[in-house]
């Protein structure tokens, strides 16, 4: 018998009839593969601009919506395949996996075991290894996360440290000791990719810098914009998902770029449902969870006018986006609860 | 001398679906797959996880609490995180009663 108790809908005092949970958690191919040629649409629509504004200034803002479309799906697409629930083929499962996990920039098993111990552990200090900010969060902290350095600073030296056959405490406790030969040579081949990539800007090829380096880039705020809003502000070491965890509203576009993560809470307690049926999950189980907060931009501008005050000793009460209590001051000296993990 | 026991009626386990059943302190899981019915060892060798609530993909059946695989004909462990396999145990269906060797 395991001595914990996973964080999930039983540890969250949420229920669902089995049957209908099994209908919602249904496998198929085909949700994975319509999303896939929407968003191969999305990226030749965007990166078109990019091609037709080069040598003019609107190049940026055509790289940045490129960007966001290239980064933000790449993260989603990599999270639902490390689940296992985009496709019920496993090898189309893998395939997406690994490529999207090149563009998210960190090894696809690596990514896997500590997501999964994530979720075992959902927000408990010492023990999820994906806690990207110290709690509570200040302006230092949120600037470092949602610039994308300090992830992409941590992920470049897992990276490192894996083609090296190095493994670190934390790697050897989530992950199955038979997958590190793999994830060396994932590791490797990734950086070789990389390498590839730099040697050809170096000699003179700029395409790879205005359609991989410079959009991933100014794609990564916005992909982390997303990511931010799941645990910020919550309770930590709660054994209740509804206690840690945000769902929050947002429109046709957020969602298709989120692959319906913004059901995050609904994510956490059924981790085996899809991301085509996440809403329905959602709809199934309203009346047992909080209500999702305001739509990401109100959610993003609350979180950042409460980490402002929090680092000004001002009063961090939210207009309207759930907070754990703790989280709510009059101001003062703040104590950290949970130093980042990743 | 093989001991079949009466574990439920045949319809009580839907199409690509299981059933845990509980003998003589021995929990088993009872599938109803595209290949026919099988049965094997009912937790998970990985964290102790009951698979009553797991989905079945075809002949495979996945752990609901972190996505382990395991095919079911054979209990061998597919993916990740489970490496042991599970113990399978012998199926015949007499009458639409659904039998399980358990020893």
């Amino acid at each position: 018998m395991p001595d914990y108790v996973p964080t999930n809908a039983a540890s969250s005092g949420v229920t669902l009839d089995k049957k209908l949970l099994k209908q919602i958690a249904a496998r198929s191919d085909r949700p994975g593969l319509v999303y896939l040629a929407r968003w191969a649409a999305a990226l030749i629509a965007t990166g078109a601009l990019v091609w037709l504004t080069r040598g003019t200034l609107w190049l940026w803002p055509a790289m940045f919506a490129y960007g966001t479309v290239l980064t933000v799906p790449a993260y989603a697409f990599s999270h639902e395949t490390a689940h296992g629930t985009a496709f019920r083929s496993r090898w189309l499962n893998e395939a997406v996996l690994w490529l999207t996990s090149l563009i998210y920039m960190e090894e696809p098993l690596h990514r896997r075991y500590t997501h999964t111990n994530h979720h075992t552990f959902t927000w408990h200090v010492g023990k999820d290894s994906q806690m990207p900010f110290d709690t509570p969060m200040g302006f230092g902290g949120w600037l470092a996360e949602v610039t994308g350095f300090g992830l992409l600073r941590f992920h470049m030296a897992v990276m490192v440290r894996l083609a090296f056959g190095r493994y670190s405490d934390v790697m050897r406790d989530v992950t199955p000791a038979g997958e590190f030969p793999r994830m060396t040579r994932n590791a490797r081949v990734f950086l070789l990719i990389y390498a590839a990539i730099a040697a050809l800007i170096s000699a003179g090829q700029l395409w790879p810098l205005w359609f991989l380096v410079l959009p991933r880039m100014l794609g990564a705020p916005v992909m982390l914009l997303f990511t931010l809003t799941q645990h910020v502000e919550l309770q930590e070491n709660s054994p209740s998902i509804l206690d840690s965890t945000r769902s929050f509203r947002t429109s046709l576009l957020g969602r298709f770029l989120y692959m319906n993560m913004n059901n995050h809470v609904e994510h956490h307690l059924y981790p085996q449902v899809p991301f085509h049926a996440l809403p329905t999950l959602a709809k199934a189980i309203e009346a047992q969870v909080p209500e999702p907060d305001p739509g990401f931009w109100r959610t993003n501008a609350e979180v950042f006018g409460v980490v402002l005050r929090r680092s000004l000793g001002l009063s961090t009460r939210a207009p309207s986006i759930r907070q754990a209590p703790h989280m709510i001051t009059e101001g003062g000296r703040v104590e950290r609860i949970a130093q980042r993990t990743m | 001398m093989t001991n079949w026991v009466r574990a439920c009626a045949a319809d009580e386990i839907d199409e690509e679906d299981l059933i845990r059943w509980d003998h003589e302190g021995h929990v088993y899981a009872i599938y109803n797959t595209e290949k026919g019915f099988f049965a094997t060892d009912g937790i998970c060798t990985h964290e102790h996880q009951s698979l009553d609530e797991g989905l079945v993909i075809g002949c495979v059946i996945e752990c609901p609490l972190h996505g382990g695989r395991f095919d079911i004909p054979s209990g061998k462990a597919l993916s990740a995180p489970v490496c042991v396999d599970l113990a399978t145990y012998p199926v015949r269906i007499e009458n639409g009663e659904v039998f399980v060797a358990t020893g």
